[in-house]
């Protein structure tokens, strides 16, 4: 459609001062990051915007050594409570993806599990925190509390409801005509399902797995309240880096949010074709 | 084997099939398939609400030193619930999750709205910008919840800039007023959910036929006109999803709240989540959080049980 030339400088001005304050947040991040400690703590006429003295001690701090101006270097590393998002998001989407796939296609196919549409959108409205305090006690029961097994348990049942939702729009718009084909070669059911069908969903279960990595990796208060020191996951730690010696760590936090916001944001650039279908319960397509 | 015969493939025909030989094999795999979501929904579902309902009719605390199910022996009855009623904290920290709602989700339905005008139609540039406008919503919240406390330091650089446009130096203490620490949390939520409305609208915008609008144009229908009377209707199903996502989020804020001012000053951010967090983590009466949670359950099951039912009509 055509619009007229005021219209195009409105736009680009509109969607610059727009990014422009959606990108503040982040890029003073990035620079805190890689600050140097004088720096961090630069305020009013010499607020450092962009570092003077660029330094990676930040992202060293955070993974053991001591540095100079640091205090001391820490006790607990980065390095554990990265291991422990990447196993918990992980594991969780591997358990999200088995139990939301197969049942979607249970569904999808054979009609089984009518409950399960409505029962999971429901289990997605309840705010986590109102089914926490069973949650914490089954945990303790069966020995989960700080493991990360255990979280990645909790994690695969709270974003099942997201694998099941986009598995099952994906499996409702593929053309049956092929496994009804192979049903005639003599397949077996199962059979199909494995070597036909989900083969051509590669691409759909490669998306909905990345989705649902990302909102496993983006969770806080779930493992705030289930792990307690040897499995923290990156934002719990986070927060514990501050002391009462140093008081905030802002450069060593930022390094460590830079290294958190990393990988979902890829992923999310990555699948931004598939990030409504996912964020809709598949109520949308694009 | 009847689909060699009939080559309909219509959704009925696996229910059709069903009484053939073909049909076992299908309700064995159809039940094995959904099994385990059904544990799982079971798992995390029944049980603990159960539980729930015991133990908020028990005084009993983790400190307390009898396991969970000995709870009866604090049996209060209904005094959670009674308390519950007439606890002000409680209130408050409900009204103000609904005000907080009331300011963010309507803010980020224009912004997105407004931003998805703009992005309608191809021009230069539109797919490099589209992809950053959604980098806010893919950072980790608790991460985006330290930039903003970061940013609202009082020698950082929100001040900086305020600083910069007024020509004085700005030294507002953003996070220790009650009221503009509200104001500085409802500004990080505004920022990280604006794009998810902005993506959601777009899409929905996107998927409006363009013939109609085109039989509008060649009418002389002007801009305006044809975004209200043709585009916005048709979108109503897709307005009404992301508001509706918006809200059901908003309802659970915490992760980047609880970051930023840790529900305070004294209870001045304090939204349900951090309440019921701080209850269970500080105050361990545990008895009472299930009472809290399992009236916020119920509440929210009739509430999106009569949502539901009315989108099902609609």
């Amino acid at each position: 459609m055509q619009r007229s030339l005021k219209f195009e400088v409105f736009r680009y001005a509109a969607i610059a001062a727009f990014l422009a304050l959606s990108l503040i947040p982040t890029l003073w991040m990035i620079s805190m990051a890689f600050k140097p400690i004088a720096e961090w703590q630069s305020t009013g006429a010499d607020l450092t915007w962009w570092p003077k003295n660029p330094t990676l001690d930040n992202f060293r701090f955070i993974f053991g050594e001591s540095s100079s101006d640091m205090i001391s270097a820490l006790e607990r590393t980065a390095g554990r409570p990265i291991l422990a998002s990447l196993l918990s998001a992980g594991f969780g989407t591997v358990i999200a993806m088995l139990a939301g796939t197969s049942a979607a296609y249970g569904l999808s196919r054979f009609g089984y599990g009518g409950n399960l549409p409505l029962a999971l959108v429901q289990l997605r409205l309840f705010p986590p925190m109102a089914v926490m305090i069973p949650v914490m006690i089954m945990w303790a029961f069966l020995g989960l509390i700080d493991s990360w097994i255990g979280l990645a348990l909790i994690y695969g049942i709270v974003t099942l409801p997201f694998a099941f939702w986009l598995m099952k729009t994906f499996f409702d718009d593929m053309p049956r005509e092929i496994e009804d084909a192979a049903l005639v070669e003599g397949c077996s059911r199962w059979r199909v399902f494995l070597r036909v069908t989900l083969p051509m969903m590669r691409p759909a279960l490669a998306s909905s797995a990345l989705f649902i990595f990302i909102l496993n990796w983006s969770d806080y208060l779930i493992a705030l309240l289930l792990t307690t020191r040897d499995w923290v996951t990156i934002p719990v730690y986070m927060a514990s880096l501050s002391s009462s010696m140093t008081g905030q760590l802002y450069g060593a936090k930022a390094a460590l949010g830079l290294i958190a916001a990393v990988p979902p944001v890829i992923m999310g650039i990555a699948i931004q074709k598939q990030l409504v279908r996912g964020l809709t319960f598949g109520a949308l397509k694009e | 084997m009847t689909d060699m015969t009939s080559n309909t493939p219509s959704r009925s025909q696996s229910q059709s099939a069903a009484d053939e030989g073909a049909g076992r094999e299908e309700k064995r795999l159809g039940f094995a398939l959904t099994l385990p979501a059904q544990l799982l929904v079971l798992f995390i579902a029944l049980f603990p609400i159960l539980m729930q309902v015991y133990i908020s009719l028990t005084d009993w605390s983790p400190l307390d030193g009898i396991p969970w199910y000995r709870a009866y022996e604090l049996w209060i009855g209904l005094t959670n619930y009674v308390d519950l009623a007439g606890d002000p904290r409680f209130w408050s920290a409900i009204w103000r999750t609904l005000i907080v709602m009331l300011i963010c989700v309507p803010v980020q339905f224009l912004l997105g709205l407004g931003l998805a005008i703009l992005f309608v139609d191809e021009f230069p540039g539109r797919r490099a910008m589209y992809s950053t406008i959604l980098v806010p919503m893919m950072v980790v919240p608790a991460v985006a919840g330290y930039m903003f406390f970061m940013l609202f330091q009082s020698g950082g650089p929100i001040n900086g800039i305020l600083s910069f446009l007024l020509g004085s130096s700005v030294q507002i203490a953003w996070l220790s007023d009650p009221d503009l620490a509200l104001l500085g949390v409802i500004i990080s939520d505004i920022w990280q959910w604006t794009p998810l409305m902005f993506l959601i609208l777009l899409a929905g915008m996107l998927s409006v036929p363009q013939d109609q609008q085109m039989a509008a144009v060649l009418l002389g229908a002007g801009w305006w006109r044809r975004f209200f009377t043709i585009v916005l209707p048709r979108m109503k199903t897709i307005i009404v999803i992301a508001i509706a996502i918006r809200v059901i989020e908003n309802f659970k804020v915490f992760d980047n709240f609880y970051i930023i001012t840790g529900g305070g000053p004294g209870v001045a951010t304090e939204t349900i989540s951090i309440y019921i967090y701080k209850v269970t983590q500080n105050d361990l009466i545990w008895g009472y959080v299930a009472a809290i949670a399992l009236a916020i359950l119920i509440v929210l099951s009739i509430v999106s049980g009569m949502a539901i039912s009315r989108m099902r009509k609609g």
